[in-house]
Formats: C-alpha cells, structure tokens, sequence
C-alpha cells in the first residue's frame, strides 16, 4: 500500500445550522485513486471541497476537525489557499472551459502561478498538458479554437488537462463523467489509471461500475458520515457494514 | 436478505434464480435416489425414466445460465447479490454433473445380472446413502443459507472417500473369486466411483455455499478418507 498523502482528522463540516460532516477521519493514499460514493446530499462532494479549501468561498460554511496533506495542516489561517489549490487541483461534474482557446485554457493556470515564463516554456506546458490528458492528438492543429467548441468528453479532458498544467499533487474529481457519454467516459476512466501514476485521485461517482473500474480504495458516505472505507474489491464483494451492503446492492439509496 | 431491492424486479429476478437452483438441486436429487435404487434393485425397467429425468436437470442448467447472464447484464450485481448470482452458476454447473453421473449408474445397471450377492451392494447401498444425504444436506443448507451446515457437509465427505475404499475393495474380491465376474464388476466399480465423484460436486457446491454466505473460500485443504489408486 501507497504511503498517506492526505489525513482527514476528526472533520466536521457546517453549512449554518446544518452539520453536513460528522468526524470524518479518512486516509488518502499517495498515487491512488479513491473513489467516494453514497447518496446524494451524503457528503462526500463537501468533503473533497476541504481538500483544497473550497468550502472557504461558502461564507456560512464553517470547518473544524484536521485536513493534512504530507503532514502538514491545511486549515491553517496562514495558508496560502491559492498555493494550495496549485497542488490540489479539481474536475467538477460539468466540464467548464474558460470562453477562451485550448490554448489560453491551458495556460492560463501555469501563468498566474508563474510558471512558463516564456513563450516556449508555455507551448511545451500546453503540450505536455494536452498529451497527459489524452487530448494532443485530436486538437494539436486547431489550438486557437474555443475550448467550448470541443465536445463534452474533449472538454472534460481539457478540463483535466487544464487542472495538470500547474503540476499538482491532487486531482478532485467531482462525478467528472456523470455529463458524458460511454465513450467519452471511458476515455476518461482510461486517462484517470494513468494519471494515478503521478497523482493521487479522489473521485466521487454515483457509477459504482466506475467505483470498481477506476479506484483501488472506496469510502461510502451515509447523512454526513463516513460509513465504511476499505480496499475497492472487499467493499463491492464483501463489505463489512450492512448500510455499505444495502446501498451498493440497491436496497436503499 | 432482510431488506428487500428498491427495484422490485430485480428481487423477484434474484429470487427466481435461487428457486430455480433450488428446484434443479430437488430434481438431482431425485434422480440420484432413483439410480441408486435403480443399481441396488438391479431395476432394469426405471434405466430410460432416469436417463429422460436427466434431459430435465440440462434445461434447468441452461434456463439458470440463462437468468445468470440477463442479470449480470441487466443489474450489474454487487456484494452478496454477485456472490449469490456467481454461486448460483457454478452450483448448477455441479449439480449438473451430479445429474450426468446418476445417468452414467443407471445406464450400469443393464449388464448386471439380476442376482447379485447382497454382501456386494450392502457396501454400495451404504455409500449411495451417505452421497444422498449429502446433496439433501448441502441443499438445506443452500436453501437456509447455513454455514455451519455446508461446512459440516464439505468435512464428512472424508466418510464418502472411506465407504468408496470400502465398496471398491468389496467388488474387487468379488472379481477375484471368479473372473467371469469380469464384465459387470468393472461396471460396479465405475458406479462406485461414480458416486464419489458426485460426493466431490457436493463439496464443491458446500464451498461455493460458504462463500455465498460470508464472502470467504474455506480455508486449508478438505479433510480426505482413503484414497483409492487409479
């Protein structure tokens, strides 16, 4: 097993009155993916959110309790969120291109973190970018076309490839195929086994196909709570809670 | 099961598919009885009935096969609902041999003459009953999802390998005696390890039981009785 990239301690998460996480201590593995499933409105987008601070920009949204990514403490005040999210990058649901070029798209993140100073170091970012996400071949001619001209599969991995141009540790995924069609999703699940080689991953999906397919970890979340996380296979074979049991098989949810 | 599918289909399916393994486990049952009875009696007149039984248990199989993949297909089972669609294939695929080998003792009974010694099929007799009670026992288990029961069934089939050493040695005497017993002694001898050889399928069908159940193979080797020489 991969050391423990990222250490949920005791998280607990508040949008106003409503406790939306309740001591949630999950460990996260370096160069793994873990998927996180569950009902809707369980918590396991609003945990990912922690993970590169997003629930900051929630002016009600109050977190307490330990994220740590290589030990080190991420809800500190001091923290710098924009370095952060630099190594946490993050995928939602719909793919949401800037209204600009595949281009511009791409480089716009290494830019604003300063990096590919020149205009060749920020070709060479673009290209890798594009080549990790498996997206250089089909637009490499047509680079100044609108990012939002791609069809949906290509704007999700432009989307991936946009979140790798700055060269994080972390990818969140929130549901990143649940707009796409079997095709495109496959592309994606085929792009998400190798960038676990490189990244850690946490995805959330409503698919549990995808959970088994693309994970090598999974945590089932239930009103807020972390039910039960263990190895993929052993939850979707052999869970060890009955709540784990009855929502993968269908019998709540 | 204590909750049932919020899909309604899906738990009539699910359930179809374990009545069907159900009644296909009842009519091998029944078949094996009939062609133990049929070997014992020498009862040359039950042979085809049994042979025709064993058309029936075919077409359960293939009517599970069947169910097993439009499941598979359909549901995309997990948990306990996948290791209860995986159990239902292979222990149809082991009652189907089951069936084959109670066909293979019934056709056995046609060269045999009709005044067979009692002291050569007592031992026969003893097995046959030991093998059928251990489907009737590995079914009950199936049917009330038992562990203890289906590993109590995979341990005793050490008694099956002891009372097949037992039986073998019998016919062999018998044979000895007198080589014009050649002819029907070999076809008991095979009858005899036909019935063995079902008291496998039974072990495998108590294992695959077991991990129906707690989602585990048993662990260690089976506990084995005398082995007999090829």
């Amino acid at each position: 097993m991969n050391n423990v990239k990222i250490k949920s301690k005791n998280l607990n998460v508040y949008y106003g009155e409503k406790q939306a996480l309740f001591d949630v201590n999950l460990d996260l593995n370096e160069k793994e993916v873990t998927a996180l499933i569950g009902p809707s409105g369980c918590g396991k987008s609003t945990f990912i959110r922690c993970i590169n601070r997003m629930n900051d920009v929630i002016d009600i949204c109050k977190v307490s309790g330990n994220i740590e990514i290589d030990g080190v403490e991420i809800n500190d005040k001091n923290l710098d969120v924009v370095s952060l999210r630099e190594r946490v990058g993050m995928v939602f649901q719909k793919p949401n291109p800037f209204p600009k070029s595949i281009y511009d798209n791409i480089s716009y993140g290494p830019k604003i973190h300063g990096k590919g100073e020149t205009k060749s170091e920020l070709d060479e970012i673009v290209e890798n970018s594009l080549k990790k996400a498996a997206l250089w071949e089909e637009v490499k001619d047509r680079l100044d076309e609108p990012g939002t001209g791609l069809s949906g599969g290509q704007q999700q991995r432009l989307c991936i490839a946009r979140a790798i141009s700055v060269n994080p540790e972390v990818i969140l995924m929130d549901e990143p195929c649940s707009a796409l069609d079997p095709i495109a999703t496959a592309k994606i699940e085929e792009l998400i086994d190798e960038l676990k080689k490189t990244y850690t991953i946490v995805i959330v999906t409503h698919s549990m196909a995808q959970a088994v397919r693309v994970s090598q970890k999974t945590g089932f979340f239930h009103l807020g709570k972390l039910i039960e996380v263990g190895k993929t296979e052993k939850i979707f074979k052999n869970p060890d809670n009955k709540m784990t049991q009855d929502y993968i098989t269908g019998r709540f949810g | 099961m204590s909750n049932e599918h919020t899909v309604k289909s899906y738990e009539e399916e699910l359930r179809y598919l374990i009545d069907s393994v159900i009644k296909m486990g009842s009519l091998t049952e029944s078949q094996l009885v009939d062609s133990m009875d049929a070997v014992i009696k020498v009862d040359k007149d039950s042979i085809d009935k049994i042979i025709k039984s064993d058309d029936e248990i075919n077409k359960f199989r293939s009517k599970i096969d069947t169910q097993i993949m439009t499941l598979l297909v359909k549901r995309a089972p997990m948990a306990i609902d996948l290791r209860e669609t995986i159990s239902s294939l292979k222990i149809s695929q082991d009652l189907e041999r089951i069936g084959d080998l109670s066909k293979s003792n019934a056709k056995k009974v046609k060269p045999l003459p009709l005044d067979l010694p009692e002291e050569l099929l007592g031992n026969l007799k003893r097995l046959g009953e030991l093998v059928i009670k251990q489907l009737n026992d590995v079914l009950d288990s199936y049917v009330n999802k038992n562990y203890d029961k289906a590993k109590e069934v995979w341990e005793k089939d050490e008694q099956v390998d002891d009372l097949t050493y037992i039986a073998m040695e019998s016919v062999i005497d018998f044979l000895s005696k007198d080589k014009k017993n050649l002819d029907f002694s070999t076809h008991l001898i095979f009858a005899t390890k036909n019935l063995e050889r079902a008291g496998d399928h039974i072990t495998n069908i108590a294992e695959s039981i077991c991990y129906l159940i707690k989602g585990e193979y048993l662990k260690g080797s089976r506990p084995k009785g005398k082995v007999i020489q090829q």
